[in-house]
């Protein structure tokens, strides 16, 4: 009795587990549309990049709560698509100690490409951060969709 | 009903005592402020005192609400554990602090647009002028490591920048480090001093968290931040670091006693890892 409501448990468990894997295998949405990409590059003075830096977004209408965040790459450089808020976006760049607060105002036009750095003198490390408007990301939207299944957004 | 009876209440009295505890202490100051003070390091009247602890008291619950802004000074880690491997001073000593007072004057919190990048010695804003001068034990912190210094009464909006500058005390020293330092069987206890005065131009706090944020119901601090390292420099970065190239190390007080250092061209100060723009005084 003991062993037959087991089984009754483990298959109704297995078939819990495998119901949602079925409902994604059907419904895979994935949508591409032209955006404008903003650049991130972050070096020091002496030209090394700040690598691996970690990198918090924060929007206009919300400055105090990070929006997004990232890693640069190797090279220092980072690349993000913002959302639709106007007004003053900030970038808070960090690495061993040592950080950079960069702004940009997005309007209705592009991006203006900002440059901004901080720290004087021996002792401490410049940093120098670019942002500049990349250009546009994805040229066309892409839907795929396995025939026959559901719409995942559905 | 009663609860916002009672939080007018505590309102209306925060209100009042918070300038009356300011006018006590800018009257021993021979200055106005309405700061609230909480930490003094004993330069305070005993009446002033009892009532800046009586108004805290009173207002503790409610000065969250009521739309301020805390100073905290720290030495981060740094000043309350030492320099301990792997973080040894860049020569390989280890340092224990005992005292690290530091006194700080011309506190100035400030709504800046654009925002101040510490690209100069000049601040163009809104200015929330605190208070001074305040001499702390950075080794006496709170578990993150920060000495509150004041609490102010401040206008809604973010506070992203703050002017300070680090000055002589009664003593005639802005900087005192005592402790004991060790390295293989040596141990030598040690007192740095500096008598220089040295004005800062800070950027934006940087953390883990933004700070400065005040509302009309909640308050918001701000950081000022000296990195020692800079000043002994860290065995665990890289001999070419521009940091250790400018750090004295430790070497150079081995002898022990009591040295007099220049301020001139180390950058200890810092708002969290924000940089300041330093001029010599």
């Amino acid at each position: 009795m003991s062993q037959c409501f087991r089984r009754v448990a483990a298959t109704a468990f297995a078939a819990g587990l495998c119901a949602p894997l079925s409902a994604f295998s059907h419904a895979a949405l994935i949508e591409a549309e032209t955006a404008q990409a903003i650049r991130l590059h972050a070096l020091y003075d002496t030209g090394e990049p700040m690598s691996h830096a970690q990198v918090i977004i924060y929007a206009p209408d919300d400055p105090s709560t990070p929006w997004g965040q990232g890693v640069t790459d190797r090279d220092g450089r980072l690349e993000f698509v913002l959302g639709n808020e106007p007004g003053r976006w900030s970038f808070q760049v960090r690495q061993s100690g040592h950080g950079a607060m960069v702004h940009m105002e997005i309007g209705a036009d592009a991006p203006v490409i900002m440059t901004a750095s901080s720290a004087q003198g021996w002792g401490q490390r410049l940093l120098m951060v670019a942002l500049v408007a990349w250009g546009a990301l994805g040229t066309a939207a892409f839907v795929y969709r396995r025939k026959g299944g559901r719409n995942a957004s559905a | 009903m009663i609860l916002q009876r009672k939080q007018a209440f505590h309102s209306a009295v925060c209100r009042r005592m918070q300038p009356l505890v300011g006018a006590l202490d800018g009257w021993r100051k021979g200055r106005m402020t309405n700061a609230v003070v909480l930490h003094t390091e004993g330069k305070i009247l005993p009446m002033t005192r009892v009532f800046a602890l009586a108004t805290m008291a009173i207002c503790a619950s409610f000065s969250v609400h009521a739309g301020s802004l805390t100073l905290f000074a720290s030495g981060e880690d740094l000043a309350t554990e030492g320099f301990t491997a792997p973080q040894l001073t860049k020569d390989g000593w280890a340092l224990e602090f005992t005292r690290i007072t530091a006194t700080f004057d011309q506190i100035t919190a400030w709504q800046t647009d654009p925002p101040f990048m510490a690209d100069g010695p000049a601040i163009t804003g809104t200015a929330l002028l605190i208070a001074g001068p305040f001499t702390v034990d950075l080794t006496d912190a709170d578990e993150d490591d920060r000495v509150a210094l004041l609490r102010v009464e401040a206008a809604p909006g973010h506070y992203n920048a703050l002017s300070w500058a680090l000055v002589p005390d009664a003593d005639g020293f802005s900087l005192v480090l005592e402790g004991i330092a060790r390295k293989d069987v040596r141990e030598v206890p040690f007192t740095l001093r500096s008598a220089d005065s040295v004005a800062h131009a800070c950027s934006e706090y940087l953390g883990d968290t933004r700070k400065g944020f005040v509302t009309d119901t909640t308050g918001a601090d701000l950081e000022i931040t000296l990195h020692l390292d800079h000043l002994f420099g860290r065995a665990d970065k890289d001999d070419a670091d521009e940091m250790n190239l400018a750090a004295f190390g430790f070497e150079p007080f081995a002898a022990g006693g009591v040295h007099e250092f220049t301020l001139d061209g180390l950058h200890l100060g810092h708002v969290g890892e924000g940089h300041c723009h330093v001029s010599m005084l």
